[in-house]
C-alpha cells in the first residue's frame, strides 16, 4: 500500500483529500502546517507529499525545501497546491514536482497522484499493490 | 530619567473604501483592535478582504487568519471577480492560513501564538481574524476569554499591527469583547417593505471622530461602496461658502425679466408645476447657456439622455454638441431601486468633479421615491443644497405637483420653501374656454421680482413668457376668472364699503 502525506492547514480540504485518497487504496497521513509535516515525514516516510503553499507556521515551499536538503527525503515526490495561480508562486517554491490550483476536481488530483507514483515510485512502496 | 520629549500619535491606517475613511475621518488607527459585526450574509468577509486588498496596494503586509471550518480556497474564488481582487498580492503581500484545527488542538493559547507568529513572520500592519465568535465559544470561562482579548490588543499595539476581528455577533446586550475593542463596525440588512438596503454603522471608535448614524451601502463588483449619509457628511460644506450676490441667467430672456434678472447665483430653487408643463423643458434651456468655463450637469431621473437629446434637438439646442465640447453632462439614474445617499453624492462628485455652475435635478419625486425614510428629505435637501451652493453651483430642482388642475399648490414636504432661495410656480389654467400654461415667480430671497401672474407659451424657441394676466383672478386655483363685482349688501356687516 502507498502512502501519501497531506499537509494543509484548512481542515475542509483534509478531510476532502483523506476520503478520496483511501478510497483509491491509497494510506493517508496528515498534518496542519509545514513543521508538521516534517515530524511526520520522520515517523513515516511516504511515497508522496500533497501540500498547500499557506500554512502557519511553516510554508509549503520552506518545508519542501527542507526535505530536498535532506537525503533521506530528497526523492520524495512533492504535488504543491494552492488557491493562488502557479504564475504567482513559483518564484518562491523549488523542488515540487506538480502544481494543483485550488479548488480543483477529485479526479485530477487522483489522476496526478498516480502518474506521478507510475514515474517515480517512492521508497517504500510496494508496487504491486499500488492503485493505478 | 530622561524624557524625549516625544508624543506617540496613533497614525491612521485608511481602509482604501473612499466612504468609510470619510466615516471615519480618515480610517483606522495603527495598533487597534476593531470588531466587525454582522449576521451571515451582511458583506463583512467582502469588506475585511476589501480592506486587505487596499491596504497591500497601498504598501502594507496582511494575515488573514480563518478559525472558521471552512475553505479560504472558496472565498478566494468568490472574490476573484472583484475589481480590487489582485492575484499578484498572494502570497507575498497577503497570506491566508487557517487557525481552525491550532483552536481544536491548542486552544486560545495556541491561536495567540499563531496570531503572534503570522504578524511576525509576515511583518503584517494589517491582520484579519475570520471566525472570532468561535474563540468566545472555545474559552473555557469569560474570564479566559477577556483574556485572550486582552493578549491580542496588547500583541497589536506592541508589533503596530492594525487587527479586524469579524463576527456574526455577540447575542449578549454588552459583550466584554466590546467594552474591550478599539472600535465597532456594524453592518446589516434592513427590509423596507420589499427592499432591502444594506447599512453600516459605527458602534464605537476610541481616539477618533466619526460620522454617526447608519450609512447605505450596496455590494457590487468595486466591493463595498459606502455611501456617508448626507445630512452626516456634509453637516458643515467641506468648503467655505465665499458668497457674493449675483444674478445668473436662466436661458429664458423673458424669464430672466421677470426674475429681476435671472436667478440668484449660487442658490437653490424650486420649479414647481404639474407634469407635462414644462419643467424639463426649462431644464433644457437653463444648460444651454454651459461653455467649458461655466459647466453644467443636467441630473435626471426620468428622461434617458437620448429622449432629453431629441427633444432639445427640437428647441434648437444642441445638446450633444454642448456634451462633447464638456459644457453639459448628463447624468441619468433611471429609477429603479437607488440609495438616496448615494443619488446625493453623485450629485456633489458630478458638479466637484468638473467645476459644474448649472445643476438641473429632474427631480424631487424620484429622490423622494428613493428615501427608505421619507421623513429625512427636508434635512436631506437642507445639507445637500449647502454643500452644491459652497461648491458654487446654481441648482434648479424640479417638483411635480400632485394635481393637473385644481387649488392644491402646496409644495412636497412642508419646510422646504424655507430652504430654497427661489421658487418658481407653473400652472394650467383653464381660461377663455381654453388650457393655459401660468407662470410665478412666489420667491425670490432678499430681492425684488416681478410677482404678476404671467401667460407661457412653449414653442420652437422653448418657453416664452408673455404679459401680465390681467383682468382675471384664482388662476392658480386653475380655474381663472374675472374678477366679481360685489354688491356692497352681499357683504358681511362691518365689511362694507364702496366696491
Amino acid at each position: 500500500m502507498r502512502t501519501v502525506l497531506v499537509v494543509d492547514d484548512e481542515f475542509g480540504t483534509v478531510e476532502v483529500l483523506v476520503a478520496a485518497l483511501e478510497d483509491e487504496g491509497y494510506r493517508v497521513l496528515t498534518a496542519a502546517n509545514g513543521r508538521r509535516g516534517l515530524e511526520r515525514l520522520e515517523e513515516n516516510k511516504p511515497d508522496l507529499v500533497i501540500s498547500d503553499f499557506m500554512m502557519p507556521l511553516m510554508d509549503g515551499p520552506t518545508m519542501v525545501a527542507a526535505m530536498r536538503a535532506d537525503p533521506a527525503f530528497r526523492g520524495v515526490p512533492v504535488i504543491m497546491m494552492s488557491a493562488a495561480p502557479e504564475d504567482a508562486l513559483r518564484k518562491h517554491m523549488d523542488g515540487y514536482d506538480a502544481f494543483l490550483r485550488k479548488p480543483f476536481r477529485i479526479p485530477a488530483l487522483l489522476q496526478a497522484v498516480a502518474a506521478i507514483l507510475a514515474r517515480a515510485p517512492g521508497p517504500t512502496s510496494e508496487r504491486p499493490d499500488a492503485p493505478v | 530619567m530622561t524624557s524625549h520629549g516625544n508624543t506617540l500619535k496613533l497614525e491612521r491606517v485608511p481602509t482604501g473604501i473612499a466612504g468609510l475613511d470619510r466615516i471615519l475621518c480618515g480610517g483606522l488607527l495603527s495598533g487597534g483592535v476593531y470588531i466587525i459585526e454582522g449576521v451571515p450574509g451582511t458583506g463583512k468577509t467582502i469588506l475585511a478582504n476589501q480592506i486587505c486588498f487596499n491596504h497591500v496596494a497601498s504598501g502594507g503586509h496582511v494575515a488573514f487568519v480563518t478559525l472558521l471550518a471552512e475553505s479560504h480556497t472558496r472565498m478566494l474564488q468568490h472574490l476573484q471577480p472583484m475589481t480590487f481582487y489582485k492575484e499578484e498580492a498572494i502570497p507575498e503581500r497577503l497570506y491566508y492560513v487557517s487557525g481552525f484545527r491550532v483552536l481544536e488542538n491548542e486552544g486560545l493559547k495556541g491561536v495567540i501564538d499563531l496570531l503572534r507568529r503570522e504578524i511576525k513572520g509576515h511583518q503584517a500592519s494589517l491582520l484579519v481574524l475570520d471566525g472570532f465568535a468561535t474563540t468566545e465559544e472555545s474559552a473555557s470561562s469569560p474570564r479566559e476569554f477577556k483574556k485572550f482579548v486582552h493578549e491580542v490588543q496588547s500583541h497589536a499595539a506592541a508589533m503596530e499591527c492594525t487587527v479586524l476581528l469579524l463576527t456574526n455577533g455577540s447575542e449578549r446586550e454588552i459583550s466584554p469583547e466590546y467594552t474591550m475593542v478599539d472600535g465597532v463596525i456594524h453592518l446589516e440588512n434592513t427590509l423596507f417593505e420589499h427592499r432591502t438596503e444594506r447599512t453600516l454603522q459605527i458602534g464605537k471608535f476610541r481616539g477618533s471622530d466619526f460620522l454617526p448614524g447608519r450609512h447605505p451601502f450596496r455590494i457590487t463588483g468595486r466591493g463595498h461602496e459606502i455611501f456617508p449619509r448626507v445630512e452626516a457628511a456634509f453637516a458643515v460644506p467641506t468648503v467655505r461658502d465665499d458668497y457674493s450676490p449675483r444674478r445668473q441667467s436662466t436661458g429664458i430672456a423673458s424669464l430672466d425679466e421677470v426674475l429681476g434678472g435671472g436667478l440668484l447665483a449660487e442658490t437653490s430653487n424650486g420649479l414647481y408645476g404639474p407634469t407635462g408643463i414644462g419643467k424639463t423643458t426649462f431644464g433644457l434651456q437653463y444648460l444651454a447657456p454651459c461653455s467649458e468655463r461655466e459647466p453644467g450637469t443636467f441630473f435626471g431621473l426620468f428622461e434617458s439622455p437620448e429622449r432629453l437629446r431629441a427633444r432639445a434637438a427640437t428647441l434648437g439646442i444642441d445638446l450633444r454638441g454642448l456634451e462633447r465640447r464638456g459644457a453639459v453632462e448628463l447624468i441619468w439614474c433611471p429609477q429603479g431601486e437607488h440609495i438616496l445617499d448615494e443619488l446625493g453624492h453623485r450629485m456633489v462628485d458630478a458638479v466637484r468633479r468638473r467645476g459644474v455652475k448649472r445643476l438641473f435635478i429632474d427631480g424631487y419625486g424620484a429622490l423622494v421615491e428613493s428615501a427608505t425614510d421619507p421623513g429625512r428629505m427636508t434635512r436631506f435637501i437642507s445639507t445637500l443644497g449647502n454643500e452644491l451652493r459652497a461648491l458654487k453651483a446654481t441648482v434648479v430642482i424640479s417638483m411635480e405637483s400632485r394635481n393637473i388642475m385644481g387649488s392644491a399648490a402646496e409644495l412636497p414636504e412642508k419646510g422646504l420653501s424655507s430652504l430654497l432661495e427661489g421658487l418658481i410656480l407653473m400652472r394650467y389654467t383653464e381660461l377663455d374656454g381654453r388650457i393655459q400654461r401660468v407662470v410665478s415667480v412666489t420667491k425670490i430671497r432678499d430681492s425684488g421680482f416681478d410677482p404678476s401672474l404671467r401667460r407661457f407659451e412653449i414653442t420652437s424657441g422653448g418657453i416664452q413668457i408673455g404679459g401680465a394676466l390681467h383682468g382675471v383672478e384664482a388662476a392658480l386655483s386653475g380655474f381663472a376668472r374675472e374678477p366679481r363685482v360685489v354688491a356692497a349688501e352681499d357683504l358681511p356687516p362691518g365689511k362694507r364699503r364702496e366696491v
